[in-house]
């Protein structure tokens, strides 16, 4: 604006920032690449666990790029891009945030000479385009099926994709462990879609060995009342009734009120309201149920009167957990104890209150259905559960896409390696610009293993260049080809079962390219003052009749606003 | 994250609120939580072992808790470092999972924390330091369940639970009757385990406390103590042979749960209403005589019209009883909770052999003590004591104690204590150091150091010279092995 020669025309509301052209575009590269440096370490298994804590005193360490991110509080908005696909990353395939952060960076890092040296951006843009999709169908060509497989040798290689991801993690030692944790629990699932089958029930004390699977369901003992330590803990194949509603002795309807003029009929009154809940308790115990949960809540007379029947009852179970249950068990949650019929109760194999921990925990097995699973994790610290649940959580979800998509390529930087030979050969064979934006984009390409080295401390020019000279190999027996974080040198990841699913590198190489294009394709940011000022000056210059002034700000905004909306 | 410029040499934003924002990264970051971590350690070192020094913590409210145990110290504390409250998260988790070695664990973290500090100074990659950790862990439980021994015991054999819980107490403020106390904790987990499930749920033993007389007289109870006493003072203080009726329900008309109005608009209705009134009293205590009953415990309050009558047809009563109280009672009694008085039947009263009322002292203090019940699933640790420091301090002992022998009962191997479980893995995990390559073996060795802090820890607060000793107990140890080996 500065460039506007006098008379001054005033566009824009005064207090708006707008930079534009090219120097802007730098900035935002600049942005990105400052925000993807903050993940850059924790790539990889030996990549470092961040530690972030928040003006209210929660702390959370974490080495998920996703969470990382989300906690940052990003406010730039060409770097929030980066936080939106490491979001949708992990919603999309739960794994690969920290990937997909660092490679959208290392993009913009590789296109910065070429836009300072005026290039226009959309040549980059184009060209990256095509590199993606090549990118993606090398990948395609190079995945392994694993369909086919027998039931057992799935799972052992479901387990390998799954020890994959939790190796990069702060349960990283234990990963064999929780890898086939995982996929129990995936296989239990079966090919249901709710997530939330899957629960995960966090108990601090004991250490990570001590965490278990449940076939069936778990959750903390409810809240309860006297009477209860009468009822018996463990059941063997009990029918579970499940229901809705409150067992508790309370006035029907809110709002009644009952005129008495005769005295004697005060019993009546009292009579019939402890019968109403008499018949409701009565219902419950001719159904023949033995464990009886209910979502709201079960009121001491309840709990004494199933006591007296030798019945298990818990009130106030979570929506989640009821669900759950129910899922388990094959029975359906009911809101009336009319008419309880065989069919609407289910059934497992045992019931058991055990002690877990300081808590009490309510354990369903051997749930005929088998469509839930429990992962009972326990730890040191509070933070330190947070994490493993984070970490199980992505490695569930890569045990989930391997299974639906059942491809996998090598890991350790082997794929990006490979796909990055095949870019430069491919730039080779076109004329133009394009051949060097190309190499750009495969070079980008090795920042994976070469971030994979320089966490572990090896020296990462060394290692790239044995595994250039390995995927360079003519017969292409180095393909599978990574980095080897044990000993510094490069082994054959595919050998030693690093493995990823494809979905999550196409997804991650797309959604980085994406982002990429998009920063780059941004030549203005106009940015508003404050809001709240901006609103109060706009209501003040409206009514104070300020002409023109407040509609040209916003005609200008609409006319010349950002690309992005 | 380090202030960025654009092209016209301003600053740019990225995070919100940047300038407020701290930012420690790289051994700058390690150092700093290493230290704070260090710092907790450092606050508790001198409360391990059974000459370990005790802590006095006070509120700002002015209470003052003395403690040796960790968990509580720390809980205490109110401590603001993210690291120390790892530190804190820690020590709680292990009273939670095991009830005690609260301190043990946190002494040890800061132990292998200094350890780590040292190894980070070398330039050794801090996930490399942490995988060697964890390889030496592996190595050191491995050798623990090799070394462990299990303990034979018995209901009738409880001596070796006894020697277990005394090793627990001795580093405690009740150390002088640590056998007493001891084998008050093994009879009360007993009592309530589930032997064959080897489950020993802890919420059945009630720990209750009381200012006055000496820690010599704390006793187990198979029953349970109640701070109540009989809701009229002219009631029998003793009973024998007590059948209970234990009711939810108070002694009073009962009432709708319904909004109601009784509309009384001439003279003869209201006295009806009275002569109803009375006669629910009537009723309720003639139906308690009826099933046989010979007390009565209630978790809510009586009328004074109700207390009377109960007195006037010599029914004892107790009134204002907690429901966890209750349902102990329900349990040690045998009895069942009736929500009614219509529900009461004799079949569901609970029996205990001796009910009686006790005043301590010259207080007016007075306790129910509901003794020689048909059932002793549930049992009462009665503590005296001094003051209420003491009481509250023996409290947590005695939970350590019950904590160790419920852990025995789940899984009854043990290792030896002094440090010397600690020395043998030391031993072990240096021994196993060499077989590893890479720079995982100088943080397998920096394990074994730092688990030499124990015994050090130990012998420094019982005043022998620390290095001396552990150097003695060290070669003794790999001497034996030595000899073991060639045997």
């Amino acid at each position: 604006m500065a460039a506007m020669m006098q008379p001054q025309i005033i566009l824009l509301k005064e207090g708006t920032d707008t930079s534009q052209g090219k120097p802007q575009l730098v900035s935002n590269i600049n942005a990105c690449t400052a925000v993807s440096d903050v993940v850059r370490t924790t790539l990889g298994p030996r990549g470092m666990d961040k530690l972030i804590h928040d003006d209210k005193g929660n702390v959370t360490i974490s080495n998920d790029g996703a969470t990382i991110m989300k906690l940052l509080d990003i406010v730039h908005p060409a770097a929030k891009i980066l936080v939106d696909i490491a979001k949708s990353q992990d919603s999309e395939v739960g794994d690969g945030t920290t990937t997909v952060v660092l490679l959208a960076g290392e993009f913009l890092r590789e296109a910065k000479p070429f836009i300072e040296d005026g290039v226009h951006p959309q040549n980059l843009i184009r060209s990256y385009r095509t590199a993606c999709s090549l990118a993606i169908e090398k990948i395609k060509e190079l995945a392994i099926s694993i369909e086919g497989k027998s039931l057992e040798e799935k799972k052992s290689l479901l387990a390998k994709c799954a020890a994959t991801t939790l190796s990069s993690k702060l349960i990283g030692g234990e990963k064999e462990f929780f890898a086939s944790m995982v996929v129990n629990a995936v296989v239990a699932i079966g090919n249901e879609d709710r997530l939330n089958m899957i629960g995960i029930k966090k108990v601090p004390g004991g250490s990570m060995r001590d965490s278990f699977l449940v076939d069936g369901v778990a959750f903390k003992k409810t809240f309860s009342y006297a009477g209860f330590e009468q009822q018996p803990k463990k059941f063997v194949k009990p029918k579970i009734l499940l229901l809705n509603i409150e067992l508790e002795l309370k006035s029907e309807k809110e709002n009644a009120e009952i005129r008495l003029s005769d005295p004697s009929q005060y019993q009546s009154i009292v009579d019939a309201e402890w019968n109403i809940i008499y018949d409701k308790l009565d219902k419950c115990v001719t159904s023949g149920a033995k464990v009886v949960l209910s979502r709201l809540a079960i009121g001491d007379l309840a709990t004494q009167y199933f006591a007296d029947r030798d019945i298990f009852c818990a009130g106030r179970v979570t929506e989640e957990d009821l669900q759950r249950v129910a899922a388990a068990t094959g029975g359906t949650v009911q809101t009336s104890v009319n008419n309880v019929i065989d069919e609407v109760l289910g059934t497992c194999e045992i019931f058991e209150e055990r002690q877990v921990g300081n808590e009490r925990f309510n354990i369903f097995s051997g749930c005929p259905l088998g469509q839930t699973a429990t992962i009972v994790l326990r730890g040191g610290a509070d933070q330190f559960i947070e994490e493993a649940e984070r970490s199980l959580h992505d490695a569930i979800m890569i045990v989930r896409r391997a299974l639906k998509n059942s491809t996998v390529v090598a890991g350790g930087g082997a794929i990006d390696m490979e796909i990055s030979r095949y870019l430069r050969q491919h730039a080779r064979t076109i004329a133009g610009k394009s051949q060097l934006f190309i190499n750009s984009y495969a070079k980008a390409l090795e920042v994976i293993p070469r971030q994979l080295c320089d966490n572990a401390g090896f020296d990462a020019t060394d290692v790239l260049n044995k595994l250039r000279q390995k995927h360079a190999l003519p017969s292409g027996e180095g393909a599978p080809y990574g980095v080897d974080i044990n000993t510094g040198g490069i082994a054959d990841s595919f050998a030693n079962f690093v493995w990823e699913p494809a979905v999550v590198k196409i997804n991650a190489i797309n959604a980085a390219t994406e982002a990429a294009c998009l920063v780059l394709s941004v030549d203005e940011t106009v940015k508003n003052p404050k809001s709240e000022s901006a609103q109060g000056e706009a209501a003040a210059g409206a009514m104070m009749g300020g002409r023109g002034r407040g509609g040209a700000a916003f005609r200008g905004r609409g006319g010349r606003g950002m690309r992005r909306r | 994250m380090a202030l960025a410029f654009d092209e016209f040499g301003r600053p740019f934003i990225i995070l919100k609120e940047q300038e407020q924002k701290t930012r420690l990264s790289g051994l700058d970051a390690q150092k700093a939580n290493i230290a704070a971590g260090k710092a907790v350690a450092r606050i508790l070192r001198t409360s391990l072992g059974p000459k370990g020094m005790d802590k006095m913590l006070q509120i700002p409210d002015g209470d003052v808790t003395i403690s040796n145990d960790g968990a509580t110290i720390l809980e205490q504390m109110d401590v603001d470092n993210q690291i120390a409250k790892l530190m804190v998260e820690l020590s709680r988790s292990q009273d939670y999972e095991i009830g005690d070695g609260t301190t043990g664990v946190v002494v040890l973290a800061g132990a292998l924390l200094e350890q780590a500090e040292k190894l980070l100074e070398r330039g050794i990659h801090p996930v490399r330091i942490a995988e060697g950790y964890e390889l030496a862990s592996r190595i050191a439980v491995e050798h623990l369940e090799h070394i462990a021994q299990k303990l034979e015991f018995g209901p009738s054999n409880i001596e070796p639970l006894v020697q277990t819980c005394m090793t627990t107490l001795s580093s405690k403020i009740v150390n002088r009757c640590k056998r007493d106390m001891a084998e008050i904790a093994v009879k009360a987990v007993l009592a309530v385990a589930d032997l064959e499930r080897k489950d020993v749920n802890l919420d059945l033993i009630k720990v209750e406390g009381k200012v006055g007389g000496k820690l010599e007289d704390t006793e187990l109870v198979y029953g349970i103590i109640v701070d109540k006493d009989m809701s009229h003072p002219q009631m029998p203080k003793r009973i024998e042979d007590a059948k209970i009726a234990i009711l939810t329900c108070p002694f009073e008309p009962p009432k709708p749960k319904t909004k109601h109005k009784v509309d009384i608009d001439m003279v003869e209705k209201f006295q009806t209403l009275r002569q109803q009134e009375q006669k629910y009293f009537d009723d309720m205590v003639q139906k308690c005589k009826d099933v046989g009953a010979t007390l009565v415990i209630c978790q809510w309050g009586f009328d004074d019209e109700a207390n009377h009558l109960l007195m006037h047809r010599n029914l004892p009563a107790v009134r204002w009883v907690g429901g966890v109280e209750l349902e102990l009672i329900a349990i040690a009694t045998g009895g069942r909770i009736v929500p009614r008085f219509q529900e009461l039947t004799p079949d569901k009263l609970g029996k205990a052999g001796l009910v009686r009322e006790k005043s301590f002292g010259t207080t007016k203090d007075r306790m129910l003590y509901i003794e020689h019940c048909a059932n002793s699933r549930a049992v009462t640790v009665f503590i005296r004591g001094g003051n209420k420091m003491m009481i509250e301090e023996t409290k947590r002992s005695i939970h350590d104690a019950l904590c160790v022998a419920r852990n025995l009962i789940r899984n009854n191997s043990v290792v030896y204590g002094g440090g010397s479980a600690e020395i043998a893995c030391s031993v072990a995990v240096e021994a196993a150091a060499d077989r590893y390559p890479g720079v995982e073996q100088y943080a397998i060795r920096g394990f074994a150091d730092a688990l030499d802090s124990i015994p050090m820890a130990l012998a420094e607060n019982s005043g022998l010279q620390p290095i001396e000793t552990l150097s003695a107990v060290k070669s003794e140890q790999i001497k034996v092995l030595v000899s073991l080996k060639s045997t």
